[in-house]
């Protein structure tokens, strides 16, 4: 019997058995998403230029070897020399260290507050939509009066009752910020965990992590990315009219909306000293608004090809 | 309909109670009091008389007790800082300009942005859309007090078009002295804009893509019908989402506007008040805008049904 079939079969063994498996590497959300970023060129021009913002803010100061604080009444409102890269203000403090000083004190600014927003806005939100009921309008009641007290009534008592330094203005400043997140969260997670394709993931077997890993976090990531897009922009204005207000910093310290402020006293003779900062401010936000725009297209799992 | 309307004002009082109440402990957990500056180098029974006068003197739950109930017959007390003033002669002399200028800003800003969101919805790929896209991008990122400042400067300093600070006053308060209201209204206005018109243009894209769009097409409806009963309805409900929260932004004052071109608005009280702990003050105009904003919110929840008919209010159908 052995022998007959050995005539008849030939034993080719086993190896193309896998031949039905995805032989490709998988590609992960986040080298997709990638891969089509860098595809933008607007967008990758963006992150160019808040790379290179993000390095003057951090070396600029030591790059002209000046001291944003120094005072010297000798040299008043200098135009720009080789000496004074922006020129200096009407103290005669050096103005290229001075807006390096306030970039850094922005991006710094923009990135833990948004940090805050996101952790406490999702955790919030997801809590939100996962219990539902009354926890639910409870938490959202919570939200509602945060979101109704007005902004800057919270920021200046926080402000009198901590003082005003850096750590003061970031906690003023992200106190009532996660609300958005948390509202806009709680609707994307209620809208999916109806979705059919996540009902068809459960149907199919798929373990819960694989549905919360391969459907509902990307989907939530473009919110969430459009989200913190919109946010980083309004820190940093928000920042530069608590300081035009003269609610933000005081002085050694300094920021954007300080030296705008600043700016404005010495415009009428001396315009270059409310530029520079200005221009500063609206290079920051600009690439933030563009590089947000080409996130959210990258993200989107929906233009995924 | 009626129950629903009841059941949402029981809710916006009760949210408004909520936020005087946060309003009042907030400003009470800020060490030091109004008259502390002033106070001490007086002797000890004026001193004792002012704290008198003002409530001062009592402890915090009892001056919460007073306060409340005073708010409920619409008496917010003394101003501390300005005396003889009290909320409602405040805003009977500020709220006019704020609220000129918010309503100009807001009219100019939403209109001119959703025009454009049409504009380039309808011309999608062409350079008008393109042009449209690039300049509201360039407006969000310049911040209003920026072009306050730059149009400050270079239009009505340089050029000399318009009044450089100001507004009309008595006959003129709500209509006339335009010039006066040109350059405050312009500067606000960008942010609304670059917002709507990059909002609108998402969301009709959005639509433009829907099967009943097609459908309506099928049917044989004229262009204009198809965009005007089928793209634009449905294309508006997230404005209307988010349009409340503009409109109770600008209506209750735009604080560095105020400042930049010195109008006698209400928000440049209200950052003297809250710095000084200036209790009557405060609290008037954080209810006032509140109950702006809730009501706003309300309002809206009424125009959804008659923008979307699928929306029935109560959840009812």
């Amino acid at each position: 019997m052995e022998q007959a079939i050995d005539k008849r079969f030939v034993i080719i063994g086993c190896k193309d058995a896998d031949k039905e498996a995805i032989a490709r590497p998988t590609i992960t959300y986040g080298q997709d998403a990638w891969r089509r970023l860098k595809k933008n060129p607007i967008a990758m021009i963006s992150m160019a230029v808040l790379a290179l913002m993000a390095l003057l803010a951090l070396l600029g100061p030591a790059l002209c070897g000046q001291d944003f604080a120094a005072m010297e009444p000798t040299m008043k409102n200098l135009p720009p020399s080789a000496q004074h890269w922006f020129g200096t203000d009407m103290l005669g403090r050096d103005l290229f260290a001075r807006v390096c000083i306030g970039a850094r004190i922005s991006l710094l600014i923009a990135l833990v507050c948004t940090l805050v927003q996101v952790v406490v806005g999702c955790a919030y939100g997801g809590i939100m939509a996962y219990f539902g009921g009354w926890v639910d309008s409870v938490m959202m009641r919570v939200i509602e009066v945060l979101m109704s007290l007005p902004y800057l009534l919270v920021v200046i008592i926080v402000m009198l009752v901590l003082g005003n330094s850096v750590p003061s203005l970031l906690v003023a400043l992200c106190v009532t910020s996660w609300c958005n997140t948390a509202r806009a969260m709680r609707g994307v997670i209620l809208q999916l965990k109806s979705a059919e394709y996540v009902m068809a993931a459960q149907a199919l077997g798929a373990p819960a992590r694989r549905v919360i890993m391969k459907h509902l976090l990307p989907n939530t990531i473009g919110i969430l990315i459009l989200n913190i897009a919109t946010s980083i922009p309004n820190y940093i204005f928000q920042e530069s009219t608590l300081g035009f207000l003269g609610i933000g910093l005081q002085p050694p310290d300094t920021s954007l909306g300080v030296l705008i402020s600043l700016g404005q006293a010495a415009m009428e003779f001396y315009p270059l000293q409310l530029i520079f900062p200005a221009g500063a401010l609206v290079l920051i936000v600009l690439a933030f608004n563009l590089l947000g725009d080409g996130l959210r297209d990258a993200l989107d799992p929906k233009l995924r090809k | 309909m009626l129950k629903y309307t009841i059941r949402r004002f029981a809710e916006m009082v009760f949210t408004l109670f909520i936020i005087a109440s946060a309003t009042f402990f907030l400003l009470a957990a800020v060490p030091g009091d109004p008259l502390a500056d002033r106070a001490d180098k007086l002797p000890e029974n004026i001193r004792q008389n002012m704290y008198h006068k003002y409530g001062l003197d009592k402890p915090v739950l009892e001056r919460y007790v007073i306060t409340m109930r005073g708010m409920l017959q619409g008496d917010f007390g003394e101003s501390v800082r300005m005396p003889g003033y009290d909320i409602q002669r405040l805003l009977s002399e500020t709220l006019a300009p704020s609220a000129r200028l918010g309503l100009q800003t807001i009219l100019l800003g939403v209109g001119a942005g959703l025009l454009l969101g049409v504009l380039a919805a309808m011309c999608k790929g062409t350079w008008l859309d393109h042009a449209i896209v690039f300049f509201s991008v360039l407006m969000i990122s310049v911040p209003t007090l920026v072009f306050g400042l730059l149009l400050q400067k270079y239009v009505a300093g340089e050029l000399g078009l318009f009044p450089i600070i100001g507004w009309p006053k008595g006959k003129e308060l709500w209509l006339g002295g335009w010039s006066y209201t040109v350059l405050p209204t312009l500067s606000g206005c960008f942010s609304y804009i670059a917002t709507y018109s990059r909002l609108l243009k998402t969301s009709m894209l959005d639509v433009i893509n829907q099967d009943y769009v097609l459908a309506a097409r099928a049917k044989g409806l004229s262009e204009g019908q198809v965009v005007r009963r089928h793209i634009l309805r449905n294309s508006f409900i997230p404005i209307i989402t988010v349009l409340p929260m503009s409109v109770a932004f600008a209506l209750t004052g735009s604080f560095f506007i105020e400042k930049v071109y010195a109008i006698p608005g209400f928000g440049r009280y209200f950052i003297e008040a809250v710095q000084t702990r200036d209790l009557s003050i405060v609290l008037g105009q954080t209810v006032l805008m509140a109950a702006v904003y809730v009501l706003v919110v309300f309002l809206v929840d009424i125009l959804y049904t008659l923008v979307d008919p699928r929306i029935r209010v109560g959840g009812k159908a």
